[in-house]
């Protein structure tokens, strides 16, 4: 269904909507009755709830085709969605886990501030006690979906004297008091995602809008991160895959000495080269969805995946627009485009560093056999 | 009103891959997929049914791997599927296909119309509709676009010839069909749900007690005697002059093609 969906309604406008930046709400609308929007959540509020495996093969299916669109549902389903399922109250879930389940609402993850990116616990927004309220004020930025977003996570500091102490996730509707969507970022990839700056001046919050307890903030974040990487490692995976699937088309069409690209044994070897690695990040991530649906500690296994498939999807592009030549570096053929999507998947949602520490941190955690 | 479609696991055109010794389809579950046409059939009786209530089974004829067609079909709105399978039945041209699902439908048992696609995008002979009408001794309309109708009589348009013809027919009666209707993608919940609720019936020749010598190769009233990949030549042909005595040499020469009668 994802690879016909993709095929049908994303392939004509691919081009297009990353050429003019433009959301293709569109496609998007047809993509609730689908239970894309929702594909692992408790189905109490309509979602699929799908085991892990499919949510990486629905990801990876329609990055193939569209990363922009790949990177929405990941973000969406995967540090939205998961995330107020597992530490949303019951009333938060009626509230706003049933609209986003449907598509009707669209979810965004504001962790990324100017002087806090990979260094979450540098965050300088607060939330303000006051009485049955919160007072906050944000400024996040590279919000992906951030321009289309309706219920945004906040990550904020409940205590400005102690950030690590004070961290806490609270749930934001657009369009109150004091909130504003900044510029779009300018991004080299993924233009048809509206990934923008989030500001909130002295907005006003209930305190039932807290997600999980006061300081339980980073639990929040890196429980849906975790979670998220997964969605992300899938993103590349399909990256690649639709790097691989345009470079083996191109090198049975291009002529070169007589013969097709294909024929020659330098093309060969690239490709070969590209379809393992493919391969092996799919494994590595589907093994991640694996862990996850056995219910075992995710931190690890969804951190090798990301790395290696963020990595596999820049590699494997990079191959591509060489196997292009001048084509490739060319905006007539879709090989650049895989080429500036990729790039991203080792920067988002924790970059391959972040990933390498949170491995390390895993592999020396683990005692001698 | 119980329905019966009958659907054909096809190979994508640019995957067609044939085994030199048989002659037959080397088939592959990526690369397979359910024959459009039959999905179109598929479509109305999931309408006739919205329309009408009853059930929807499908059938299908086909080595094990067939059965991904039927999970599809059960996502989309099939009540129930049921997979005609034994090594016998290969090698069958489309008269044994008719007998062996005519056998399969036998066994289903009751109905009130059988539809087809009114043909497969591979072997492309739109004869086992047709042929199955006749082996279960079924009136029989092609190319159906619309049905509309009681239990008592249907009312069958079908485009022929230039012609719009309006037919009726009184059940039980099988339909080949020819609509474009917009085929719709199964929801992930319709995905689910055909894995948890649904299973397969898998009907071997015993379990059809059909006839050994009227399946596979034995019942076959056709064989492939030999296939050889045709190549369609093309060729260029730049005009030349100005833009005016190019578009004359253009005419001329789409009159001495025939191509402006």
């Amino acid at each position: 269904m994802a690879r016909q969906f993709a095929k049908t309604e994303l392939a004509p406008i691919a081009k297009e909507i990353d050429e003019e930046g433009r959301f293709p709400w569109e496609a998007v609308e047809k993509m609730g009755p689908l239970n894309l929007f929702g594909i692992q959540a408790p189905r109490q509020y309509g979602g699929a709830e799908t085991d892990s495996i499919s949510y990486c093969l629905v990801i990876e299916e329609i990055s193939r085709v569209c990363a922009s669109l790949g990177l929405l549902l990941a973000v969406h389903n995967g540090v939205v969605v998961h995330p107020i399922s597992q530490f949303g109250t019951d009333e938060q879930k009626a509230r706003f886990l049933s609209p986003l389940v449907t598509g009707e609402k669209i979810g965004a993850f504001c962790l990324t501030e100017p002087n806090a990116g990979s260094d979450a616990m540098a965050i300088e927004s607060t939330a303000l006690r006051e009485g049955d309220s919160y007072i906050v004020n944000a400024n996040k930025i590279f919000v992906t979906n951030g321009g289309v977003a309706d219920i945004l996570i906040i990550f904020t500091s409940v205590d400005p004297g102690n950030v690590k102490k004070g961290f806490s996730a609270i749930l934001v509707e657009r369009g109150i008091s004091g909130f504003e969507v900044g510029l779009l970022e300018n991004n080299c990839g993924m233009r048809a995602n509206p990934v923008s700056s989030i500001i909130l001046n002295d907005c006003r919050l209930p305190k039932t809008n807290l997600l999980g307890r006061e300081g339980e903030g980073f639990k929040v974040a890196m429980a849906a991160l975790d979670n998220g990487r997964i969605g992300i490692a899938a993103q590349a995976v399909g990256i690649a895959q639709g790097a691989l699937d345009v470079s083996l088309k191109y090198a049975k069409e291009r002529i070169q000495f007589r013969v097709h690209l294909a024929q020659h044994q330098a093309i060969q070897l690239m490709l070969a080269d590209m379809g393992t690695m493919v391969e092996a990040a799919r494994l590595l991530t589907l093994n991640a969805a694996h862990v996850k649906d056995r219910g075992d500690d995710l931190s690890g296994p969804s951190a090798m995946a990301k790395l290696f498939a963020g990595r596999t999807a820049s590699k494997v592009a990079s191959m591509g627009v060489q196997i292009h030549g001048g084509y490739g570096y060319s905006k007539d053929y879709p090989i650049e485009r895989y080429f500036r999507d990729a790039r991203a998947t080792e920067i988002y949602e924790g970059t391959n560093e972040i990933q390498q520490i949170v491995i390390a941190r895993e592999l020396l955690k683990r005692g001698e056999d | 009103m119980d329905i019966i479609v009958c659907v054909k696991q096809v190979v994508a055109g640019d995957r067609v891959k044939i085994d030199p010794s048989t002659y037959s389809l080397v088939r592959s579950a990526e690369f397979s997929y359910i024959n459009p046409f039959d999905l179109f059939a598929l479509e109305m009786a999931v309408q006739l049914k919205k329309e009408h209530s009853g059930s929807i089974a499908v059938l299908t004829m086909g080595p094990k791997i067939s059965e991904e067609v039927l999970w599809e079909a059960l996502a989309l709105g099939a009540d129930r599927a049921v997979l005609l399978s034994d090594p016998r039945f290969s090698a069958s041209d489309t008269l044994a296909t008719s007998y062996v699902l005519g056998m399969g439908i036998r066994k289903i048992g009751r109905f009130d119309l059988i539809l087809c696609g009114m043909r497969t995008t591979d072997g492309d002979t739109a004869q086992v509709g047709p042929q199955l009408a006749e082996e279960l001794d079924l009136p029989c309309i092609n190319a159906a676009e619309k049905v509309e109708g009681e239990k008592g009589s249907f009312r069958i348009e079908r485009v022929s010839d230039g012609f719009r013809e309006i037919l009726e027919v009184s059940p039980p009666a099988l339909l080949t069909v020819a609509s474009k209707t917009a085929v719709r993608l199964p929801s992930l919940i319709d995905i689910q749900d055909t894995f948890t609720q649904y299973s397969i019936d898998c009907w071997n020749l015993e379990d059809l007690n059909a006839d050994p010598n009227k399946v596979g190769r034995p019942g076959s009233g056709t064989w492939v005697e030999g296939l050889t990949p045709t190549t369609q030549k093309k060729s260029c042909v730049f005009l030349e002059g100005d833009a005016r005595q190019q578009a004359r040499t253009l005419l001329s020469k789409l009159i001495e093609k025939n191509l402006l009668s």
